[in-house]
């Protein structure tokens, strides 16, 4: 193994391209992963969010306002803002 | 909450990271040996970096967990480990083929920097396995924490080891950037905070995601009128922590007591 990781000569440009191109690819392609799977995310936000302000039309429609009650996620719940 | 500074981020890192390709392809000059080759120096090293240091950060973030019992620790523990991972990904395939080009192989088992890392990357691996394994979601942060905090510490450990090692076949980076001529080592360093700057956007975006799908979930029970119980929904089985502050746990929890 020794002689196969003693110094060897730089790889002509034609060559070395390839693997340098590679290499960056890579990263861009992790990237671009992540960012697909952010925007299938976000498109279930988006349809769940949809779902939420039909259903807060239907309430608003039958003449009665949402449940005055506590979220339960209160991390989420902006701190001092309970109903009274 | 999470989302805060988000664009300002964003921003900067694509300026940071099209600024470190341009010295990379256009001002650091070849590298004697190497060759053009050497220039997947500049983005395999500073992912390595960045992952190692993600797992550390992710342990510190669980000793906060640990410390403070606040469940937005643990989330913010697991995004980090959770984004080193993939981070660690890249690095390894980067190094592949670095490997092949400059040595002729994919892999080479005998280096100690390669097979060291690769221990740390299938250490980490077994970490949404194991939150996944505990259904309880107190006792998953809190056994997840511990995970984090004793491979944190093996992280530097191992780093340490490998330094100390004889066999220096693996080009050292750390602390011989003095070495490195200047213009090498400003891009060096310009992809190294570029890479660094894309590691705590993307940790931002995953965590601002997850609020705002909590944020949905609590909304949703709200309307539909199951928040009325304020019992804390019990949900599937998931790796994920859950987002559940301590003080609404408790306050739903006595709600719920009350007959609420």
């Amino acid at each position: 193994m020794g002689g196969v990781l003693a110094e060897v000569p730089a790889l002509p440009l034609h060559e070395a391209g390839k693997y340098v191109a590679g290499a960056y690819v890579v990263l861009f392609a992790l990237v671009l992963i992540y960012v697909a799977i952010m925007a299938i995310r976000l498109g279930r936000i988006e349809r769940e969010l949809g779902e939420l302000l039909e259903l807060t039309e239907g309430t608003v429609a039958a003449g009665a306002g949402p449940p005055d009650s506590p979220t339960g996620d209160g991390e989420f719940a902006r701190p001092g803002a309970t109903s009274a | 909450m999470y989302g805060k500074g988000l664009r300002a981020l964003s921003i900067s890192t694509v300026a940071v990271m099209t600024a470190a390709l341009a010295l990379v392809f256009f001002y650091a000059p070849l590298e004697a040996e190497q060759g053009f080759l050497q220039k997947i120096f500049y983005v395999h090293v500073p992912l390595a970096i960045v992952a190692l240091c993600g797992f550390i950060a992710g342990a510190i973030m669980a000793i906060q967990h640990l410390r403070t019992r606040d469940p937005s620790w643990d989330m913010r523990s697991y995004v980090a480990i959770h984004m080193s991972l993939i981070f660690g990904v890249g690095t390894l395939i980067t190094g592949s083929i670095w490997a092949k080009g400059s040595w002729g192989h994919w892999w080479v088992w005998d280096e100690p920097t390669l097979v060291s890392f690769l221990i740390v990357f299938l250490l980490y691996a077994t970490y949404q396995p194991l939150r996944f394994a505990i259904e309880d979601p107190e006792r998953q942060a809190r056994y997840a924490s511990v995970f984090a905090i004793t491979a944190g510490a093996f992280v530097p450990l191992n780093f340490i080891a490998v330094r100390l090692s004889t066999a220096y076949v693996h080009p050292r980076v750390l602390g011989s950037t003095s070495n490195l001529p200047a213009p090498m080592a400003l891009t060096f360093v310009v992809s190294l905070i570029g890479i660094a700057l894309l590691y705590t956007t993307l940790c931002k975006y995953e965590l601002t995601a997850k609020h705002a799908r909590a944020q949905l979930r609590a909304l949703r029970r709200r309307l539909t009128g199951d928040g009325a119980t304020a019992a804390p929904v019990r949900r599937g089985r998931s790796a994920a922590p859950s987002t559940l502050h301590p003080a609404a746990m408790m306050t739903a929890r006595m709600t719920a007591k009350d007959g609420l």
